[in-house]
């Protein structure tokens, strides 16, 4: 769906530490309103009120809000679920107020219910997002995203969009692979890969 | 019954029947307000009434009644085109002042120009074209005898348009744009004109507007129904009226002095760019949103119709798109029409030109509704004279085979974004049509007896096609692969990988190539053999033929990017690819997914990768070698290639991306340690797919 431009900073930037935003999970009905205000303002496409509520309602704990001195700041709303025998997560909207962007706010909402997905079984993570939306593909290219699609004319003004996808490590495609270069290449090598506890890094914002 | 009756909670509600809106046939109006606030009060805070299929697209689908940014029935202006028109939205005539009538029918043609590059662009024709009150409604533009001709063309060439859109099917696009409804438009002889207008200094700057305009139309539709004939008999004429075209549209632009100079509709103020009409005037007779409700059920959206210079343009490069196609020399090599394709493609022609090309190469499941599949496939696999008639042709598999190539050429019609998608899916197809083959092939000459044609013939074709069929498999992987830079798809990170896979890729597909010209060849020669022939003076002869040593330059680029990206990696730390989540092993699989599923090549993995590039230093000659023997090997080959420009452009290219990347190399080599300040990108200068470094000084 949507996400705001990262890079887009107005004249005016709020000034902020990173510690005073505080992060909470959707907690209920009172949030609706703020993640509302907040998509509308800053995203282009209507959004019925049925669709905030089919996601908030569904997985409220894949959704997130940042606050600086109690006035919502940014959110992230996702969804998780099976298709086609994959269990996937999406991230369908991700917006941040403009005078707080290039802050990692972004990030650390995205990371936050991706994490979840992760805790929650989730192979893979995707999204679409504008081809012209340079801040959000830097932002989940960091994350690890790859363009796995070009989408012709996504959008209604005629914008290509990206399909991303974050893959998770799973143990068969490391076991396969390395069963593949025992098999085909002798070089003695038992297990090539590195544990996969070790290269989840956590990330400190 | 005067009255239906509703049930919520348990309570039954009266819902009156609304007789203020007249029921029809089978419906009546209810007013239901009262049930729904009483469900409404039934339902708890954030409680949502939902089915087991109210889903993500029902619940995005849903509307909020009333509300006009989601309510397509919601009425902006008039409720109907019939309303429209009963409140003078399109009066015919224009204006009874015959200048003022000149000028506005100039506007309206102005602006369907306008609106219908829009449509081509990706609009719907109902929010474009068929915004038009007049076309919506052509009968009574009949008195109106300039008007009406104008709308009548203009639906003829819509209809053009779809047909040759539809006809192509590729669904590549939203079929928003072959959503119509036009009747057939009555054939109307345009009748005797008087002076246009009663302005006599301005008589000759209008009929010059108006004939370059009627003239441009015409020549327009001549071009598409030429373009449709079959076996591109209609090319050369096509062409012509092509010629006429870009001509009328130089008219028309020279027009717009004078027609934006007219003060007969008022001034028009400034801004000129983005208006869709010359003289920068609003047309008369236009509503988008007369159309809307029949857009339902998305939300109601406004389009911005293109500028007016814009709308030339767009038809200035359509027609430069379509000249190509009707250049081409329907060449009846399958490596021709490829090679032509993807020429074709580096133009970025939009939806109706590639839809144009795809029913020229592919007509009633033949090559330009000309040359059977099998012979096409005979001819490109080299196949000897006698499988001209031979029953090979029946045998399913081999029919499959030839499907495979006509449903290749049409995805190469399509869009890159689309296209690459294809490519990527049919590749499993491919490799699974060549072990079918060589079972099929197995049984066809099991029984030797019973066919025309000895074994060592057997033998040949069967070789013939397997290595042809290969040889396409990794020219299609090597599209699909190459596709990926095009459409921006790798990010610097990633490109090591990528120019790996592609280097495994060209070494298979020139492997492949070579063996396939070796092999008819050997054919070749061995019919002209003489007897004096000795062994080692065929050997000392023997040539790589230039087409496998274009190949090998590719190979030498490919490998020289990815080996100074994994040396820099290596050494400098440059390009890693980090994240919380997952390593560069998922990026590896994602990527390549496809073709490891299709085992494209065998025996390649992460693994692979890893052991080729882990090793990488800058300082290893093997890596200059690489950018030095491409330049050389492109030098060499511009003899071979002198009559073909489009190799003599990509061997241009080739050595500048080998020249730079040399001297770049040698630099960061020399400069040992990459000190903080200095920077290496890699950027598309010289070449869209290989890339070449620049070190710059932050």
């Amino acid at each position: 769906m949507e996400a705001t431009d990262e890079a887009e900073t107005s004249v005016e930037t709020v000034e902020f530490e990173a510690s005073e935003i505080e992060y909470a999970s959707y907690g209920g009905e009172h949030h609706l309103p703020l993640i509302m205000r907040l998509v509308d303002e800053e995203l282009s496409e209507p959004y019925s009120i049925f669709t905030y509520r089919y996601f908030v309602y569904l997985w409220p704990h894949l959704s997130f809000l940042a606050f600086h001195r109690g006035k919502c700041v940014g959110t992230v709303v996702c969804k998780m679920g099976e298709h086609r025998n994959t269990f996937r997560g999406y991230i369908a909207m991700l917006v941040v107020l403009k005078p707080y962007r290039g802050k990692g706010i972004a990030t650390e909402l995205v990371t936050r219910s991706i994490k979840v997905m992760m805790e929650s079984g989730c192979e893979e993570v995707t999204l679409e997002a504008e081809v012209t939306n340079k801040g959000a593909l830097a932002l989940y290219g960091r994350l690890g995203f790859i363009r796995a699609k070009r989408l012709f004319r996504y959008y209604l003004n005629g914008v290509d969009a990206f399909r991303l996808k974050l893959l998770f490590p799973r143990p068969e495609i490391h076991s396969s692979l390395a069963m593949m270069s025992t098999m085909n290449e002798s070089h003695g090598q038992n297990d090539c890969m590195p544990s996969e506890e070790s290269l989840l890094v956590e990330q400190s914002l | 019954m005067a009255e239906k009756g509703g049930v919520a909670g348990g309570r039954d509600v009266y819902v009156p029947i609304n007789p203020s809106i007249p029921s029809g046939e089978q419906t009546v109006w209810a007013d239901v307000s009262s049930l729904l606030e009483a469900t409404c009060q039934d339902l708890r805070d954030g409680e949502l009434i939902h089915g087991e299929n109210f889903n993500l697209f029902a619940a995005m689908s849903a509307l909020e009644i009333m509300d006009p940014k989601m309510d397509s029935g919601m009425v902006c202006r008039y409720y109907s085109v019939d309303e429209a028109i009963e409140n003078g939205a399109a009066p015919v005539p224009l204006s009874f002042n015959r200048t003022v009538d000149v000028q506005c029918t100039i506007d309206i043609m102005d602006h369907l120009l306008a609106c219908e590059a829009t449509w081509h662009k990706g609009h719907s024709l109902a929010q474009t074209v068929f915004s038009c009150i007049y076309l919506l409604r052509l009968d009574r533009t009949s008195s109106h005898a300039l008007l009406h001709s104008y709308c009548r063309i203009i639906r003829a060439t819509c209809n053009a348009v779809v047909s040759v859109v539809s006809d192509a099917r590729t669904h590549e696009e939203e079929d928003l744009f072959t959503m119509t409804y036009a009747p057939s438009s009555k054939k109307r002889v345009l009748e005797d004109i008087e002076p246009l207008q009663t302005d006599l200094d301005l008589e000759e700057g209008y009929c010059k507007a108006l004939l370059c305009r009627l003239r441009f139309r015409k020549h327009f539709y001549h071009v598409l129904t030429c373009m449709r004939r079959p076996q591109g008999k209609g090319l050369e004429l096509a062409r012509k009226h092509i010629a006429s075209c870009l001509s009328e549209l130089d008219c028309i632009l020279k027009s717009s002095e004078f027609v934006r100079g007219n003060p007969a509709c008022g001034n028009c103020g400034d801004g000129i760019e983005d208006r869709t009409t010359a003289s920068g005037c609003q047309p008369i007779g236009f509503d988008a949103s007369l159309n809307s409700r029949l857009s339902a059920p998305t939300p109601p959206r406004s389009i911005r119709i293109l500028g007016w210079k814009k709308a030339i343009e767009y038809f200035q490069k359509l027609l430069h798109d379509l000249d190509i196609i009707c250049s081409y020399s329907l060449d009846p090599s399958l490596e021709g029409v490829l090679h032509f394709v993807v020429e074709f493609q580096k133009f970025q022609p939009d939806l109706v030109a590639r839809a144009h090309l795809q029913l020229l190469l592919v007509q009633d499941g033949k090559l330009y509704g000309r040359d059977p599949v099998f012979a096409v496939i005979s001819k490109a696999a080299a196949l000897p004279d006698i499988t001209k008639n031979h029953d090979l042709q029946k045998n399913e598999t081999v029919i499959q085979l030839g499907q495979l190539v006509i449903s290749l050429l049409k995805i190469l019609c399509t869009n890159a974004a689309w296209q690459r998608r294809k490519l990527g899916k049919i590749l499993q197809d491919w490799r699974v049509i060549y072990v079918q083959l060589e079972l099929a092939f197995r049984k066809e000459f099991a029984d030797i007896s019973s066919s025309s044609i000895d074994e060592n013939v057997c033998m040949k074709i069967s070789k013939h096609i397997l290595i042809w069929v290969e040889e396409q498999t990794y020219w299609i992987a090597s599209r699909f692969l190459v596709l990926g830079f095009e459409l921006e798809l790798y990010s610097p990170h990633e490109y090591c990988m990528v120019y790996w896979y592609i280097y495994v890729i060209l070494i298979k597909l020139a492997e492949k190539t070579h063996l396939k010209m070796l092999k008819s060849n050997d054919t070749v020669k061995r019919k002209g053999k003489k007897k004096r022939d000795s062994p080692k003076d065929v050997a000392r002869d023997y040539q790589i033929p230039p087409k496998v040593l274009f190949l090998q330059c590719h190979i030498y680029l490919a490998e020289g990017l990815t080996m100074m990206l994994a040396a820099l990696k290596n050494e400098h730390k440059v390009f890693q690819s980090l994240g919380p989540f997952n390593t560069e092993h998922e990026r590896f699989f994602q990527h390549f997914e496809l073709l490891q599923k299709a085992c494209i090549p065998d025996n390649i993995s992460y693994v692979s990768f890893e052991e080729s590039t882990m090793h990488a230093r800058l300082s290893t000659l093997v890596m200059y070698n690489c950018f030095k023997d491409a330049q050389r090997i492109a030098k060499d080959l511009r003899s071979s290639f002198s009559n073909d420009p489009d190799r003599m452009a990509e061997l241009r290219r080739i050595e500048q991306v080998a020249e730079h990347n040399g001297v770049a190399l040698n630099l960061i080599c020399r400069l040992g340690t990459l000190d903080p300040s200095l920077k290496v990108y890699f950027e598309f200068s010289h070449h869209p797919c290989f890339a070449t470094a620049v070190v710059k000084r932050s």
